[in-house]
């Protein structure tokens, strides 16, 4: 058969049998001259044409292929980008680990697998069988175990040190440069930042989103290893140098993140929350989020563990349902509740309905309204919190009490289509489009599916639903000038040399409602925190403007509190009301304690946040009155002078003074030099020794208002200093020095302030 | 010289020189080698035409394509005689020494006049049977195939001599029958007599590129010896139809698949049988591939670093590639191409029809394979070892390679290209 594969090449020459007859020499020649063409021309050109084909057409696709090949075996782990806060303070890094691999082929006897598998069983503790059947495999690569740590390394190279000298065995086992995720402050903004699997590949949060940024390229050395997986020994000159990950910055502050979460983790505890809280907090004016919260969170150093009681429940069910719960378990505990889960935002929405109505002209500061406790629209009665009816109030008066029968009213006054519009044009009906992976759509009437009764309730912020990120956008818009803005986490990214790559700048959606209407927003919502206190949120020394909200949660299918349905208690507001700088929204999911109101559960975990939040950010106080009388102020110096002059120079500073002795001069004080002393507190001026001795017992103060705690100090002789939530009918949850112990008179005791949870409603 | 044979032979001037010869041999007056007397007439001689010196530029082409191939031989082997051998000078040391011997051999055989191959062509013929039986009934090598006789430092390969064998024994038969060869008698019987049973024997090692070798000998012999171009039509046609029949039939994919993988070696799945198999021919045009149009540079290549199994055998011209791209290979083939064209004119104008006929044969064998040994590295054809002339490594292939050499440079001796 294959003798005749030249024959089909040789039927041109067809006619050489009669030039053949002309004689047999010349028939030699000229066969001969169609040999040197078939061999030249047919064979050469067959060969020339197929590694044409193979070099240029297919040589980009072979070239990747053995490329792939080559390097292969040699890829090496690109370091991760770090992540950073908006201070450069380290959320998420990478550090150094190794991973053991093993060229099983390599192995020349079975000494030497025994003696490989059991060094490499002790090592790390794995099954010896199950080593030694890795030995056996005929591959180049077989990875024996992945993220060791320096110490492990180190007894990895002493047994590849004993088996090169014992048993003359080389090029077996190596180790490869790996990296592994480490998250510094563990539970830390967890909803955001997210965290990255084994491969180093992004999972959840940020890690996700950017996680093409984060990964960078795998370096490749192609010179340093061959077919073997083994180093070559050749100088060559072709590597492909690892790039490592870009550097992502957050907008996130880590110490306002902290704050946030504190308080969050203490309403959750306080309230019984049962289905988690949101706390985000987001710069007015850029639409960045300085804090994301959802509480509680998770540990990213160790996201597959689930909480205790969670993980008793589980171990509780049948043992085939264990593994699905179990997993839903985790990605409800992974899922970022701000942006990736919906809720009724209740009564915090009358601000955008309020806005629609100022904005459109429909309302003034002379429309009043008329609340009977309740209302019927189309045969439907909808009653108001106040069972007894507000009466008669102005506009202003109704957001202050946040009146249901007002705002359907005003709700009809905007008219079904504008409310429309301005559901849209608030952000409402369109995903925020925050970098955070998986946000929801809200859920509203279709176009023409709206009743009146629909568009009555939705004045009030009931039977639609919207994200946390939406709701807080929109709040911003309602004080910057009504700019909704397209919230962001990430400020920018840079290479691993420091240079950006991408810088995230502020962008504005549109225009919602005018520059009036939003300062006349923040003059009401100002108003509102004003003049309700506590319960709306008021924080000492500044302006604050907010709304509560309670909703109710319509359609869940079981009731897991024990009120009389399920609650969502919430408050979103912004400081200061004349300049707004940050917003904040502060929500519980199903709190099942005392009280489900959102003034009574949710405001004193906003006024405690923006307590320490606001000086934090370096905003302005401005105190009232009230205010005044609790703030500290530094004791002077007044010793060395008489005791006349030192009582009247106390009494210039502010403060009662108290002499302890019968000496002529001042020689000692108490409190001591520039030591903060609360306005009218008293210092106690001593005159000779003996009175030094003179020692009083410190009271308990704990769960005393700021005014009681300073006439008990009064009382007392001792002074108190002021921290936390002092103004906003706080109570004292924390002394410095303990109840019973002996101080000398005028000792500074400082307490610590805390907004009272369940201190009545108005919602 | 009778008047009557004359008459019937006018214008085979061969055929004359021929019967001369014959009755020469039987006066025994011939000398072994030649006459150094007849030496005193290269005074006159040009560089090019040596009178009864050797053809210069056909022994000048020769002497580049072994510099060339040594120089690529060993930029193939190093790697992997570092790894196998902890040498990379290994497989060059060893060249080198059997260039010394083979270069030794071709001027021994240039020498040597080929008329006595006359004679002893049937016993080569013979030898080669022997070694083809003799090869199966050793121990098999690596992978049940029995390929190679051992014979210590030497590995002969029985097709080698059986190639040999074959266009030295049907140049003496065609120019002893050579105006009988238009019968089928005379061409297409011993044709197939003699590629079937050497075809047979083959199959059994199995050695299937050997066998296309053979076949295609055969047929190169036949033709320029004189066979009927009709017979070549009817055998063109017949295997083209035996080829359709087992492409419709589903028979051809079947037999692609048996033959190690043929035609696979880019679809194969990793971790399967096949994947192991086609690993040589896939790896190779990696390399070939990697090549692009002005390769990786000398020295460059990554596919010999144990990804090419043994780069520096059959599988050579897949690193030449890869190395110098597909400007490079065809430079190369451009000198091979001269060589060819060199080695036929020349023996063209050999003074016998033995020597032209031995010398067309033995040249063509280079071209075939040449281009066998490329499509082979390409996977146009199934992998099984042929080797590239002058560039793979090989002892016993390489001696016989060069003293094969020797026999045209002594037919050039006769041949005066420039007077004609």
């Amino acid at each position: 058969m294959a003798d005749k594969e030249k024959q089909p090449i040789e039927k041109h020459p067809g006619n050489s049998k009669k030039r053949a007859s002309k004689g047999p020499k010349q028939r030699l020649r000229q066969r001969s001259t169609i040999l040197i063409i078939i061999i030249l021309i047919l064979g050469f050109g067959a060969t020339l044409t197929r590694l044409a084909l193979l070099t240029i057409v297919q040589g980009s696709d072979l070239q990747e292929r053995a490329v792939d090949q080559q390097l292969a075996d040699t890829t090496l782990t690109a370091k991760r980008g770090t992540i950073y806060d908006a201070n450069g303070n380290v959320l998420a890094e990478s550090a150094s680990v190794w991973q053991v691999v093993m060229a099983p082929i390599n192995f020349k006897n079975d000494e030497q697998r025994e003696a490989a598998a059991r060094g490499l069983s002790e090592i790390f503790g794995l099954e010896y069988e199950n080593v030694l059947e890795k030995t056996k495999q005929k591959s180049y690569y077989s990875v024996v175990k992945r993220k060791i740590e320096v110490a492990e390394r180190d007894k990895v190279i002493e047994l590849v040190n004993k088996l090169s000298d014992e048993y003359n065995c080389d090029g077996v086992i190596s180790l490869l440069d790996d990296y592994k995720r480490y998250y510094p402050h563990n539970e830390l903004a967890s909803c955001v930042i997210g965290f990255a699997g084994a491969d180093e590949q992004g999972l959840e949060g940020i890690e996700v989103q950017y996680d093409k940024y984060l990964a960078g390229t795998p370096g490749r050395i192609v010179t340093a290893q061959n077919a073997r997986g083994t180093d070559m020994p050749f100088a060559y000159e072709q590597n492909i140098e690892s790039k490592d990950g870009n550097n992502i910055y957050l907008t996130i502050d880590q110490n306002i993140q902290a704050i946030c979460e504190k308080y969050m983790a203490q309403g959750i505890a306080d309230n019984n929350v049962l289905n988690r809280g949101v706390c985000i907090a987001m710069d007015v004016n850029t639409g960045a989020v300085k804090a994301m919260v959802v509480s509680p969170g998770y540990d990213l150093n160790d996201p597959y563990t689930l909480p205790p009681e969670t993980q008793a429940k589980i171990d509780g069910l049948p043992e085939k349902e264990q593994d699905k719960a179990e997993s839903e378990a985790l990605s409800a505990m992974w899922r970022n509740k701000a942006v990736a889960d919906t809720y009724m935002p209740g009564s915090v929405f009358k601000m955008c309905t309020a806005s629609m109505a100022l904005e459109e002209g429909k309302v003034n500061d002379n429309s009043t309204f008329t609340c009977a406790g309740s209302m019927v629209v189309e045969d439907k009665e909808m009653h108001c919190h106040a069972l007894g009816g507000h009466g008669t109030q102005t506009f202003v008066e109704a957001i202050c009490n946040s009146c249901n029968p007002a705002f359907i009213q005003i709700g009809q006054l905007v008219g079904m289509e504008k409310f429309r519009e301005y559901y849209k044009g608030f952000g409402f009906a369109d995903k925020s489009g925050i970098d955070l992976p998986g946000e929801s759509d809200d859920m509203f009437w279709d176009e023409g599916a709206m009743s009146k009764v629909d568009l009555a309730v939705a004045s009030f912020g009931q039977n639609f639903s919207i994200t946390p990120i939406q709701m807080i956008t929109a709040c911003a818009a309602v004080a910057n000038g009504g700019y909704v803005l397209q919230p962001y986490v990430v400020s920018k990214i840079t290479d691993s040399k420091g240079n950006v790559v991408k810088s995230v700048e502020k962008k504005v959606k549109r225009q919602v409602i005018s520059k009036t209407t939003s300062d006349k927003m923040n003059e009401i919502l100002g108003y509102n925190t004003e003049n309700a206190g506590a319960t709306a949120g008021y924080v000492a020394g500044y302006k604050v403007a907010g709304k509560t909200g309670t909703s109710e949660k319509i359609g869940v299918e079981e009731k897991q509190s024990d009120f009389e349905e399920d609650y969502i208690a919430s408050f979103c507001g912004y400081a200061p009301a004349d300049d707004p700088q940050i917003a904040m929204l502060v929500f519980f999911d199903t709190p099942s304690g005392g009280a489900y109101y959102g003034s009574q559960v949710s405001s004193p975990v906003f006024i405690n946040i923006m307590t320490e939040v606001l000086p934090y950010l370096e905003i302005k106080t401005n105190y009232s009155e009230e205010d005044l009388k609790y703030l500290d102020t530094s004791a002077g110096d007044y010793t060395g002078l008489t005791t006349e002059q030192a009582v009247a120079k106390v009494e210039e500073d502010g403060f009662t003074a108290s002499v302890k002795g019968y000496g002529e001069k001042v020689i000692a004080q108490i409190p001591a030099v520039s030591s903060k002393v609360s306005a009218g507190g008293s210092i106690v001026l001593y005159t000779d020794d003996e009175s030094k001795a003179e020692t009083v017992m410190v009271p308990s103060f704990l769960d005393y208002t700021a005014a009681e705690a300073n006439s008990v100090a009064a009382q007392y002789d001792l002074n108190v200093s002021f921290k936390g939530a002092v103004s906003s009918g706080g109570k004292c949850i924390e002394q410095d020095i303990k109840e019973g112990e002996s101080v000398a008179p005028g000792t500074v005791v400082t307490l610590t302030f805390s907004a009272a949870t369940n201190s009545g409603f108005n919602d | 010289m009778a008047p009557n044979k004359k008459v019937i032979l006018r214008g085979d001037v061969n055929r004359i020189y021929d019967d001369d010869y014959r009755r020469a041999q039987q006066a025994k007056k011939e000398k072994f080698f030649i006459r150094p007397s007849r030496q005193r007439k290269m005074k006159n001689a040009k560089w090019f035409s040596i009178g009864m010196g050797i053809d210069l530029p056909f022994c000048l082409i020769i002497l580049i394509l072994l510099i060339v191939g040594t120089i690529m031989m060993f930029s193939a082997s190093y790697a992997f005689s570092y790894y196998t051998v902890g040498d990379s000078y290994f497989y060059l040391k060893r060249q080198i020494l059997f260039i010394v011997i083979g270069l030794a051999g071709m001027a021994v055989m240039s020498f040597f006049n080929y008329n006595k191959l006359h004679k002893i062509a049937p016993i080569v013929l013979g030898v080669a049977y022997f070694a083809l039986l003799l090869v199966l009934i050793l121990p098999s090598g690596e992978g049940g195939v029995k390929r190679w006789i051992p014979l210590g430092i030497f590995n002969i390969q029985p097709s080698e001599i059986a190639k040999f064998a074959v266009i030295l024994f049907f140049s003496h038969w065609a120019s002893k029958y050579y105006n009988k060869m238009q019968l089928p008698k005379y061409s297409i019987l011993p044709g197939v007599i003699i590629f079937g049973t050497i075809a047979g024997l083959l199959l059994l090692e199995p050695h299937y590129s050997g066998i296309v070798i053979i076949g295609v000998l055969t047929v190169i012999m036949l033709y320029i010896g004189g066979m009927k171009t009709k017979y070549l039509i009817i055998g063109a046609i017949a295997l083209v139809g035996i080829i359709l029949l087992l492409a419709v039939t589903g028979g051809l994919s079947y037999a692609m698949s048996r033959m190690d993988g043929w035609g696979q070696a880019l679809t194969a799945e990793r971790g399967t049988e096949l994947w192991d198999q086609t690993w040589q021919t896939r790896n190779s045009l990696y390399a070939i591939g990697s090549g692009g149009l002005w390769g990786l540079g000398l020295g460059q290549s990554r596919q010999k670093f144990l990804y090419l199994p043994e780069p520096q055998n059959d599988f050579i011209f897949a690193i030449v590639v890869e190395e110098l791209g597909l400007i490079g290979a065809a430079i190369i083939l451009l000198i091979f191409a001269l060589l060819i064209w060199r080695g036929i004119t020349l023996s063209l104008r050999a003074k016998d029809k033995f020597g032209k006929l031995l010398g067309i044969g033995l040249t063509a064998q280079i071209g075939v394979q040449v281009v066998l040994n490329i499509l082979v590295i390409t996977d146009w054809l199934p992998n099984t070892g042929i080797s590239l002339p002058f560039f793979s490594y090989g002892g016993s292939s390489l001696i016989m390679l060069l003293a094969q050499m020797g026999i045209v440079l002594s037919i050039s001796r006769t041949a005066n290209i420039e007077k004609q």
